[in-house]
């Protein structure tokens, strides 16, 4: 790793931030325009920082920082090119589902911190969403890892030289995706954020200036970094024909960035409830059922 | 720099400020917060032994890992327990419940 | 990671452990009651990653961050005073429990200072994830699988105790 890692990983953040709100304004079906959303940016840097009354300041100020860091440290954990790995760590999957499990306290935080009742409501429902989707995301890394009898995303990638992740084993992809949608704040999962429901942008509605700049930019980074892990993780990384290996991965984090945010535009929010029950009566015990599966394809096609 | 009884003097400030939680708080919430503190400094103690005495003790690794389980668990049955317990008395406070006092 | 590095990390971030591990009973804010705790636990975690144990503190702090905020969740349910405004003391025997507290860790830091620990100079290299993995699967198996059990007695036990109307309604 070299030492410019920790640099590269920020530079990626932020143009890729940037590049995937680009993707969502082409989705809504308006032209994309990098220009309005530096402009936007720096217009809500203007903005003073909100002091709302009836709050608690340490979470409420905190949580943007939070969310940020997270959605970084997830970043950092993907594999861009066999040159640049990110921030190589053995065990490097399950950085990032602990970096992705981060985003629960700061939403929580930014919720309760808010003072607002329908914040303190948004960040219930995140939390009991989360509680049913945290387990899948553990359990399916564990089944992706298990073919390439390492953690390291970069072994998983390399594994995948012949056939992506996504042939292999379609049910880790299926149980993975409603997984990162859930923890990435991504419709039709967004309980926590629901524009329209939750008056504004729910958990996050009380922020302004600087800070609301701080989660528009976190939320965009989360989304690069779970587009980025299903690419290397499920559809094979930076392998393909004629490309470069780097454009290969960023060619299929933008087309999975694109996915989600169609599939938000798509699909109905669907009531928490449900949504819960899925997780822990359908996703958990699917997820059981996948890790079994994947040692088995293991055992059978990768020794 | 660091030695063994620097990491074993942290962990042990840990396990007494865990102990003054379970001793301390009246709430059963806070009482589990304190075994949590408490099984979290037996932890530091097992891995400066792992940096700093035998590194090759993998058995000393698996051994954090079940009291990480541990952890987890003493919290669920506790909730559990705090669930049953308000939903009969409405209090979670430990003085309150005094019926097998002599 | 070198001498140097481990010190630079390990004194701020231990006193930090203390000090929010300290907080978590002296601040009325149950939210930041739990809070507190998860970055207690958080920074222990990464005590262990300098302590070169990188696996387990990834571990602890993939799994600290929802138990905490699941604590968190429970005590806005149970307790009387969830936002901390009214300023309700809820200790008791305050005093000796404090003494018993400064006593333990006068006590354990004795023993930690004074016992003679083998001066070995040994290699910086705790276990790695591939070592833990054949200990798991080959040695400690039967621990490995009491503690799977466990875990399904406690799901099981913990959802009969909480269930409404008791063990026995349907």
């Amino acid at each position: 790793m070299s030492d410019f890692a920790p640099l590269a990983v920020m530079l990626i953040a932020g143009f890729g931030a940037l590049a995937l709100a680009c993707v969502e304004q082409v989705v809504a079906g308006a032209r994309p325009s990098p220009v309005r959303i530096a402009r936007d940016a720096v217009l809500s840097l203007r903005e003073p920082i909100a002091r709302p009354q009836s709050y608690d300041g340490w979470l409420f100020h905190l949580a943007p920082a939070l969310l940020l860091l997270s959605a970084i440290a997830a970043l950092a954990m993907v594999p861009w090119a066999p040159g640049f790995r990110g921030i190589e760590v053995e065990s490097g999957a399950i950085v990032f589902a602990a970096a992705l499990a981060y985003v629960t306290p700061a939403v929580f935080m930014a919720g309760w911190g808010s003072g607002r009742p329908l914040a303190v409501v948004g960040a219930f429902r995140f939390l009991a969403l989360m509680l049913g989707y945290a387990m899948p995301i553990a359990m399916i890394t564990t089944a992706v890892a298990a073919p390439a009898g390492s953690l390291a995303p970069a072994a998983i990638v390399e594994v995948q030289h012949a056939v992506p992740m996504a042939l292999v084993q379609p049910y880790s992809l299926a149980l993975w995706l409603p997984a990162v949608m859930a923890v990435a704040l991504l419709a039709p999962f967004d309980v926590a954020t629901a524009p329209g429901e939750l008056g504004g942008a729910g958990v996050f509605s009380r922020y302004t200036g600087l800070e609301a700049a701080l989660v528009a930019l976190a939320r965009r980074v989360l989304l690069l970094a779970v587009a980025g892990m299903t690419a290397a993780l499920f559809l094979g990384g930076w392998h393909g024909p004629l490309l470069p290996d780097a454009l290969w991965m960023a060619l299929k984090t933008l087309a999975v960035g694109a996915g989600l945010l169609w599939a938000g535009r798509v699909f109905p929010r669907v009531e928490n409830d449900r949504l819960v029950a899925f997780a822990w009566t359908f996703a958990v015990p699917a997820s059981i059922g996948a890790i079994a599966l994947a040692g088995l394809t293991t055992l059978l096609f990768y020794r | 720099m660091i030695s063994l009884p620097v990491v074993l003097g942290f962990a042990a400030v840990l396990f007494a400020i865990g102990a003054y939680g379970v001793l301390g708080q009246t709430n059963a919430i806070m009482v589990i917060m304190g075994v949590e503190l408490m099984l979290g400094a037996t932890m530091l103690n097992i891995v400066g032994f792992l940096r700093y005495a035998h590194p090759d003790a993998t058995s000393g690794a698996f051994f954090v890992l079940i009291v990480m389980t541990l952890m987890a668990l003493e919290a669920t049955i506790g909730f559990g327990l705090v669930i049953a317990t308000f939903r009969t008395r409405r209090t979670a406070e430990i003085d309150d419940l005094t019926d097998l006092k002599g | 990671m070198n001498d140097v590095a481990v010190a630079l990390v390990f004194w701020p971030v231990g006193a930090l452990m203390l000090l929010t591990a300290l907080y978590v009973f002296i601040t009325s804010s149950m939210a930041r009651a739990g809070l507190l705790l998860l970055a207690a636990l958080a920074l222990e975690s990464i005590l262990f990653i300098a302590l070169a144990s990188e696996y387990l503190g990834t571990l602890m702090l993939l799994m600290m961050s929802a138990e905490m905020v699941i604590m968190v969740f429970f005590m806005v349910m149970f307790m009387p005073d969830p936002g901390g405004l009214m300023g309700m003391d809820m200790t008791h025997d305050k005093r000796r429990s404090i003494a018993a507290a400064v006593v333990l860790s006068v006590a354990l830091s004795a023993v930690a200072v004074a016992t003679d620990w083998p001066a070995r100079v040994l290699p910086p290299d705790a276990p790695d994830v591939r070592a833990l993995g054949f200990e798991i699967m080959g040695r400690s198996m039967f621990s490995f699988l009491f503690a799977a059990t466990a875990i399904l007695f406690t799901m099981v036990g913990g959802i009969l105790v909480a269930k409404q109307g008791g063990r026995y309604a349907r």
